[in-house]
């Protein structure tokens, strides 16, 4: 009865169009009182509990640092070295688009903000080259996902605070399907785009391009690099990220006046301000549930049905296929990952390689109607038609669920750095 | 209104300058720590307490930012479900809603702080006492309050939609910054 007056209320806030952060609080809230010790302080207590932790810095940080390389001119820095180093093979502007994404990606941390900057260059050079715009389109769109993959991800830091596991270690993983994706996207584009005319590789102009988008490049590598070598923490290489994209923006590529540095910051803030409020109800119900041993029961209900790890990935696969329908990746990270993480530890399975699994199935919802942002962003960025991006994406849709397959049942490909 | 359009405004800007600032010190305190580690072997004591502080003022002051440029997240697919005239009404109850439950939080943080002021609680690696940091929750959330009942109140007042597509809002994290109009 109280579970019913709970989800009625819900609906009812929905109908009224009410705010996440406000459900969540209110669903905290009435979950106290009603099934607590009828304490609404508790909420505040765990929503101070939930800010109060150092790891959670790298999120505003990583963001900053995103837009703040994202503003410059990093974009077509990328994109020149990318279509320099791909002439003369077959397919070498699809080749670049996707190289490009996967590149920003790993500095911007976003995937439309990867689509955008990096569409706005490649989309119309990859239709004046003759390439089709179906797969213009759906090259773009789905390389732009690879933003949540790729480290530094915001989705794989909400996972590790969620979920308590290792961000180091989660980024680290992220490398090898990252990889496996972009490898998987290059060879559908070599393969469709076979005839395609090459233009002429020039070792020079590759060194010129190099020259000019360095330390672009140098940042995922410096990130990256100063993790696994132990340098620094993932935490601290948030803020190492954040002076790097300062110097190289304002003083080396001088892209960045201090005003719009400000700006960024402002926007930064912004982001956080809708982001936090959620992060910290959503823990505070986590803890509720932590304290009322609800994930512990799930374990035990859940464990009567499934036997085994496969049957319970597949499960969790079709559950997450479902919920990226309906849901951004943020949300359904912090609601549904505290209850999955303690059935898939039962079924032994590695909680960073299922942080890795949940990640890039909830990437598929960014190209998936209704709600597929990067369709919706694209839609509006390249004035195209809604269900024309939509069947534009299929072929790498296909492509991302194979992907995904392996990525689901080879763990040793997520693992292989964090071991 | 005037008195309310100045008080949006002056919070606005207020807000910026705390966010703005929180920013700058914890990316120095956490820089000055590395590189302070790296160079002479001794992180800088704190700093990370330091720096964690000044993320949760900007965690904090920000709902407000979030709440000027309509960010906060909302599922979108149950606005069909009631006629379309009901709109002017269903916006005003939005707000008003939003407000009030800002105001409950409101009450309730201030006997949190309340009682972490007379416990004399105090963060272990600064010396310093807890409840100045945990008093901006309320504060948030009344300021919060207050600004929600404006935009419930006076309809023109309320941020028009900013970023429909999503495209400006989305960083990271992606699906984790939406825009309230490209929500869930």
């Amino acid at each position: 009865m109280t579970a019913l007056a709970l989800t009625s209320s819900l609906i009812l806030m929905l109908m009224l169009r009410q705010r996440i952060v406000i459900m969540l609080g209110f669903a905290a809230a009435f979950s106290y009182l009603a099934w607590g010790d009828g304490e609404i302080s508790y909420v505040v207590l765990d929503m101070w509990a939930a800010a109060d932790q150092e790891v959670l810095l790298s999120i505003p940080l990583f963001i900053l640092a995103g837009n703040i390389m994202s503003r410059g001119s990093i974009a077509r820095r990328l994109i020149a070295i990318m279509r320099e180093a791909t002439n003369g093979i077959p397919a070498g502007l699809g080749i670049a688009t996707v190289l490009s994404c996967a590149f920003f990606a790993a500095i911007s941390g976003s995937s439309t903000v990867t689509l955008i900057a990096v569409g706005s260059v490649m989309y119309p050079a990859l239709l004046d080259a003759g390439y089709t715009k179906k797969y213009a389109l759906g090259a773009l769109c789905a390389a732009g996902t690879l933003g949540i993959i790729v480290p530094p991800s915001i989705p794989l830091i909400l996972y590790g605070v969620m979920t308590e596991t290792s961000i180091a270690d989660l980024f680290k993983a992220g490398v090898g399907p990252a990889i496996l994706l972009t490898l998987l996207m290059v060879t559908y584009s070599v393969i469709v785009n076979w005839g395609m005319p090459r233009a002429k590789f020039s070792g020079r102009a590759v060194l010129k391009a190099l020259k000019g988008g360095i330390f672009a490049l140098f940042m995922p590598v410096l990130i990256l690099g100063g993790i696994y070598a132990g340098w620094f923490t993932a935490t601290e290489s948030a803020a190492v990220a954040v002076f790097y994209a300062v110097i190289v923006e304002l003083f080396i590529h001088r892209d960045l006046t201090i005003t719009e540095l400000k700006g960024t910051a402002v926007e930064t803030a912004t982001m956080m301000g809708s982001l936090f409020p959620l992060l910290m109800m959503a823990l505070s119900i986590n803890t509720f549930m932590s304290y009322e041993q609800v994930p512990h029961a799930l374990v035990e209900l859940m464990s009567t049905w499934i036997s085994d790890p496969t049957s319970f990935l597949l499960i969790t696969l079709g559950l997450l296929l479902i919920v990226g329908f309906f849901m951004d990746i943020g949300s359904a990270i912090l609601i549904i990952a505290p209850l999955l993480i303690p059935i898939a530890i039962a079924q032994n399975i590695d909680p960073v390689h299922f942080g890795i699994v949940m990640i890039a199935n909830l990437e598929l919802g960014y190209l998936t109607p209704p709600l597929g942002l990067n369709i919706i962003v694209a839609m509006t960025a390249f004035g195209e038609d809604f269900w024309v991006i939509a069947k534009a994406v299929i072929p790498f849709l296909l492509l991302m669920l194979v992907g995904l397959l392996i990525i689901t049942f080879v763990p040793e490909l997520s693992l292989f750095l964090v071991n | 209104m005037e008195l309310a359009r100045k008080f949006l405004d002056n919070a606005l800007k207020v807000e910026k300058f705390i966010t703005l600032s929180a920013f700058v010190v914890m990316t120095l305190v956490i820089m000055g720590d590395v590189f302070s580690r790296k160079i002479t072997g001794l992180g800088i004591i704190g700093a990370p307490r330091i720096a964690v502080f000044a993320m949760i003022i900007t965690a904090l002051v920000s709902f407000g930012l979030a709440s000027d440029k309509r960010r906060h997240l909302r599922p979108k697919f149950a606005d069909d479900w009631l006629p379309e005239s009901w709109d002017p009404i269903l916006i005003r109850l939005q707000e008003l809603m939003t407000a009030g439950f800002c105001l409950v939080f409101a009450v309730v943080a201030v006997g949190v702080v309340a009682e972490t002021y007379a416990l004399e609680e105090t963060s272990r690696m600064l010396r310093i006492p807890v409840w100045p940091m945990q008093a901006l929750i309320p504060l948030v959330f009344f300021i919060a309050a207050l600004r929600h009942a404006i935009y419930g109140v006076f309809l023109n007042l309320r941020p028009t939609v900013e970023d429909a597509s999503g495209i400006e809002s989305v960083p990271q994290s992606d699906g984790v910054k939406v825009s309230e109009e490209s929500a869930t």
